[in-house]
């Protein structure tokens, strides 16, 4: 059971297959959500309701949401997309609870995170939460290795031993990084470094992993070899990802595309969960409705 | 002009550390200006009180006698070949009696020859005239005098003389104390009046101008041929040179102190521009871009450290200036002579502020040329990394203490030219060498020292020992003031130890005794307290010293009686030329005379010398130098010459000893040691622990030092300054990273503590270098300054206070960056710029 839709969503996602040139084969992948073995959607793990946020800048007063209410699945991938200054970051941050709204709620897991004190809302993203960003997700001091098992070390756990020492190791795989587990950051390179994050955000196995921008630095190849790994987190070990891009192609990488503009959700698209990645229904989608 | 403004604004832009840059070269031009000031006060002291004693007298003969010198000798100076000029003064302290005078204080009585003493000594008068005639019954008598008792011109004065109340008509007020130092009650009178009242003859000293073109040491010399009376010759260069003797090794360490503030000032400096152009550099390409020259770029970086000097000098002439007035009434106490502050001093306030001008826009040079080097690229960059920040700035930090050296020889005290200027130079060239030193310590000392912390706090250790490698030369340069900071602390301390270990084992080298038993009067051989003393249970032995002084060519020498069997068998003295046991046991025959080492330096003295000490009534008695000694007995001004009894009662009129030094027992009880203190009781004498006139000492000693030590801590703090300035920068750079980290869990905890753990390994490293870097610094002073054996143990004291501040204030000046760091909105801190 999906709890909101925006109106017309589900009546242009079925207008997907009409200009598709990909074939048929594609869409036997067509999954419009991830379902259990009974067939039924799963639960929410990630809920917002009427969400706003006004920031004061200067003398100025600036409203980046203004109602936003969604929801996602536990195992989901959902790209929020949308202009900049659009209010996806906004949203993304409240989501992870790096911030407050101004009103409504965020209920994760289903516990409302809108209004945490900070030692909460540090427990939040130590345990249950995973980050990365468009830049600079690393300490340039410490080592490849350092770096995935900062939130370990930040937990004040030995992340040299045991069960921890595995559990990097197996991210540090998934990334696809074994043998640069000793380079510096300023020693790889962006797509590289990007990937460290990802794997950082992945160790500590959280509910959702956030992601604003991640391929935003990142050229072509090295792009789409970061999505991949979030999607082989996602498809293979039922990683739940929230992803914040402008860019069409990574957001075809997603189950269901969230569009937003000027602080509100407009439109949803979606996509099913896929193992082509291709972008051309998601970009004649958007040209649809004339973005 | 625009670009200036845009140089205040960089300032403006982080009025905290501006300000503290301000507030660390206020202080560094403080010390200085304080140092100068109080240099100044104690020269114009120094030159008042030399005028005021001898005024245009090339030399002084003064009796050596209670009785004076003769008319006779008067005469033999009168006619020495070389003599232009005398001056015959009759001194003598007396009581007024009159209805209006204070009859309990007393005056000094100055019986001039109004004939020749104007000659060689300003009298201004300030109301009356004059004397007229030498024989008139009239006075001349000080203001001071003249306002406390109620006197004016045409006043009767009444003074107690010889035969009963004289009586003398005030003719004329004299400007201030009269000229006469030592006392402001004053009254001159003609010499024959004088002697006529008091029934004396011949004077108290007469002063001397030699005939031009003569050398006054030609003129000395002379009379030492001539004089046969005893005597007391001195010059007004002399008087000078013992006045400021007191007073030179003080200007010459706080100078030393204030050029080491000022470096670690130039620390900051260096520091805080380099951060601005770094945080800068965007807008500095911007400027390039828009089409200004390097020369441009340049200027504005100076003009913002000319906002820095000019408001910190301007400061620190305040301070210092204040400084100066607090420490006057201590520096007075340590030197002995009166330092009088009594506002801002123009010439020291000037070399001060500009020697601090300098500074800063020597410091400033090195962050114009890196302005200067920003390309217009750099503009375009998404994000801002200096290259040129991780390259070394070692030799700036070279050239910067080298030119801060070369202004301290400048400006150093010209009174004090010469003496320790040696020894400040390598104290500061090793201070250079520390600090050049320090990055290559910083990182395994960081490592090694952080272990401890690291144990607790794992993740923040971690971060913040990266954090301090990240830029090197801002770590060095921090780092490198705190370490000269506190070595400072140590080496003072140290110095300050060694002086009393080498006071201490002066005392126990030539004291023969564990205690001393003193007397106001002297005790004669047949009174039988020495005897009483030694039948005392637990005393082993009692010796008895009698002090006095001896006229040997127109020197005062300190002499002592003592029993040279006794300082045998106690084994006290080190002799430094001749046989001590033979010149010990020869001593007791008479004829003979142990001299110290530095007496014979200033006299010339050699083993096997004679000393012909004149005596009353042109008599003498020579005395052959059997032994020069390192150390003798402490006395008046010095250290004592050693003779006989016999020859001291005999021959020198010496009536009986005035202290005896007591030896127990090694079994002897803490009760023998009361008794023996309650037996002297009972004599009228005083009985004094060797230890307490040890404690005596230290306790001069530490009152010296003691201001030293307020220096050297105004230094630490001055790099404390820099510490704040340093790790805000760290948190303001790593916002970012922290962002990061907090997005991740870091609490706020960890954020507050990781930027405290930083400053605390920095505090470490610093007290662990400082310490040693103190120890080598002392151990310079100590064998340059000479006198000390620098073998004086550890001084665990001043390491302690150093580890103390080392931690403390580190942690201390971390508290302002660490809430910041702990506040750092994650939000903010990740928005792409």
């Amino acid at each position: 059971m999906r709890p909101f839709h925006v109106d017309l969503g589900i009546a242009r996602a079925a207008t997907l297959e009409a200009p598709s040139h990909d074939g048929p084969a594609s869409w036997t992948e067509f999954r419009p959500t991830p379902m259990t073995a009974t067939g039924e959607t799963m639960p929410a793990i990630l809920e917002a309701n009427g969400l706003t946020k006004r920031y004061v800048l200067g003398r100025r007063m600036t409203e980046a949401l203004r109602g936003v209410t969604m929801s996602v699945a536990a195992g989901e991938f959902v790209a929020l997309m949308g202009p900049s200054g659009s209010g996806k970051s906004t949203l993304l941050q409240l989501l992870g609870g790096l911030d407050q709204p101004t009103s409504g709620s965020v209920v994760f897991e289903g516990r409302d995170i809108s209004h945490m004190s900070d030692a909460q809302a540090t427990k939040l993203r130590r345990e249950r939460t995973g980050f990365v960003f468009q830049a600079f997700n690393l300490i340039p001091l410490l080592s490849v290795r350092e770096n995935i098992a900062l939130p370990f070390t930040i937990a004040g756990q030995n992340p040299s031993r045991g069960e921890l020492k595995d559990r990097v190791r197996q991210v540090i795989e998934l990334v696809e990084l074994t043998g640069k587990e000793d380079h510096r950051p300023d020693q790889l390179s962006t797509g590289e470094q990007q990937r460290v994050a990802v794997a950082r955000a992945l160790v500590t196995r959280p509910s959702v992993l956030l992601a604003d921008e991640p391929t935003g630095n990142l050229d072509y190849t090295t792009g789409g070899e970061l999505l991949q790994a979030l999607w082989r987190s996602c498809d293979e070990a039922g990683q739940t990802v929230v992803l914040v891009t402008h860019d069409a192609r990574a957001a075809a990488y997603a189950d269901r595309v969230l569009v937003i503009g000027d602080g509100r959700i407009t439109d949803e698209i979606v996509l099913g969960r896929r193992v082509d990645h291709s972008a051309a229904p998601l970009i004649s989608r958007l040209a649809q409705i004339g973005l | 002009m625009g670009l200036n403004r845009l140089a205040w604004r960089m300032l403006a832009a982080r009025p905290l550390r501006t300000l503290l840059t301000m507030v660390g070269i206020g202080l560094g031009v403080g010390v200085l200006a304080a140092s100068l000031t109080l240099g100044a006060a104690l020269d114009r002291s120094v030159d008042r009180t030399v005028s005021d004693i001898v005024g245009r007298a090339d030399l002084r003969v003064s009796a050596f006698l209670e009785s004076g010198l003769s008319d006779a000798a008067l005469e033999t100076v009168r006619s020495t070949e070389g003599v232009a000029t005398t001056a015959a003064t009759l001194e003598h302290r007396t009581f007024l009696s009159t209805a209006t005078g204070d009859p309990q204080a007393a005056v000094t009585v100055l019986g001039v020859d109004p004939a020749t003493y104007p000659a060689l000594h300003d009298l201004t008068v300030v109301s009356g005239t004059g004397f007229a005639a030498s024989d008139v019954q009239v006075a001349l008598i000080s203001q001071e005098l003249a306002r406390h008792d109620g006197y004016a011109v045409g006043s009767q004065l009444s003074i107690l003389g010889a035969g009963g109340e004289q009586q003398l008509r005030v003719v004329g007020i004299l400007a201030g104390s009269g000229g006469v130092s030592g006392s402001d009650r004053v009254a001159l009178v003609p010499i024959s009046v004088a002697r006529q009242a008091f029934a004396l003859a011949g004077a108290s000293r007469i002063d001397i101008q030699v005939a031009a073109g003569v050398d006054p040491a030609t003129v000395s010399a002379r009379l030492a041929q001539r004089m046969a009376e005893p005597y007391v010759l001195s010059s007004p260069a002399d008087i000078a040179a013992g006045l400021r003797a007191s007073s030179a090794s003080f200007q010459g360490t706080a100078a030393l102190i204030a050029a080491i503030v000022l470096f670690v000032g130039a620390f900051l400096i260096v520091n805080t521009l380099s951060m601005t152009v770094g945080e800068r550099a965007r807008e500095v390409g911007l400027l390039r871009m828009a089409g200004s020259t390097r020369g441009q770029v340049m200027r504005f970086v100076f003009a913002g450290a000319l906002v820095l000097g000019v408001v910190g000098s301007a400061f620190g002439v305040i301070l210092g200036t204040a400084f100066a007035y607090a420490l006057a009434h201590t520096v007075s106490a340590a030197t002995g002579v009166t330092a009088i502050v009594t506002g801002i001093d123009p010439q020291s306030a000037l070399m001060a502020g500009a020697v601090g001008l300098g500074i800063t826009i020597l410091g400033a040079i090195e962050p114009a040329l890196r302005a200067a080097r920003i390309t217009p690229f750099e503009a375009l960059r998404a994000r801002f990394d200096l290259p040129s920040v991780r390259r070394s700035r070692l030799g700036w930090i070279a050239a910067v203490f080298v030119l801060v050296g070369a202004m301290a020889l400048v400006a150093w005290p010209p009174a004090i030219a010469g003496s320790g200027a040696e020894r400040a130079l390598a104290v500061y060239a090793v201070l250079l060498v520390a600090t050049l030193l320090t990055p290559f310590f910083l990182r395994p000392l960081a490592r090694l020292l952080g272990l401890p912390v690291a144990l607790l706090l794992r993740l923040e250790e971690r971060l913040a020992r990266g954090s301090l490698a990240r830029d090197r030369s801002r770590t060095t340069l921090t780092l490198g003031s705190l370490v000269v900071g506190l070595a400072m602390v140590v080496a003072l301390g140290w110095s300050a130890q060694a002086a009393r270990a080498s006071a201490n084992a002066w005392l126990q080298d030539v004291i023969p005794g564990d205690e001393v038993v003193s007397s106001i009067r002297p005790i004669g051989p047949d009174e039988g307290v020495r005897d009483a003393l030694r039948q005392l249970p637990g005393v082993a032995r009692v010796t008895p010293i009698g002090t006095f002084d001896l006229a040997y060519r127109g020197y005062r020498v300190d002499a002592a009686a003592v029993v040279g069997a006794d300082f045998l068998a106690d084994g006290r003295l080190h002799a430094v030329t001749g046989d001590r046991d033979a010149a010990l046991r020869g001593l007791d025959a008479g004829g003979t005379v142990i001299v110290p080492a530095a007496v014979a330096a200033r006299l010339g003295l050699h083993v096997g010398d004679t000393m012909r000490v004149a005596l009353a009534a042109a008599n003498h008695v020579d005395l052959r130098v059997s032994a020069i000694v390192e150390r003798s007995i402490p006395a008046t001004s010095g250290e004592a010459v050693l003779v006989s009894w016999a020859d001291a009662t005999q021959s020198l009129g010496v009536a009986g000893a005035d202290a005896f030094a007591v030896r127990f027992t090694p079994d002897a009880t803490a009760a023998d040691r009361a008794n023996l203190d309650a037996t002297a009781t009972q004599y009228a004498l005083e009985a004094n622990p060797v230890e307490r006139i040890q404690g005596a000492v230290a306790d001069a000693l530490a009152r010296v030092f003691g201001l030293f030590d307020v220096l050297a801590i105004i230094a630490v703090i001055v790099a404390a300054l820099g510490i704040v300035n340093t790790l805000t920068m760290g948190v303001l750079e790593r916002i970012r990273e922290l962002g990061v980290l907090r997005a991740i869990g870091m609490s706020r905890g960890q954020a507050f503590r990781m930027v405290v753990v930083e400053a605390a390994v920095l505090g470490i490293v610093g007290a662990v270098l400082g310490s040693v870097v103190g120890l080598v610094v002392g151990a310079v002073m100590l064998v340059l300054g000479g006198g000390f054996a620098p073998v004086v143990g550890v001084p665990w004291l001043p390491i302690e206070i150093a580890v103390v501040l080392g931690l403390g204030l580190p942690i201390l000046a971390s508290i302002y960056p660490s809430r910041m760091a702990a506040r750092v909105s994650i939000v903010e801190a990740l928005q792409f710029e």
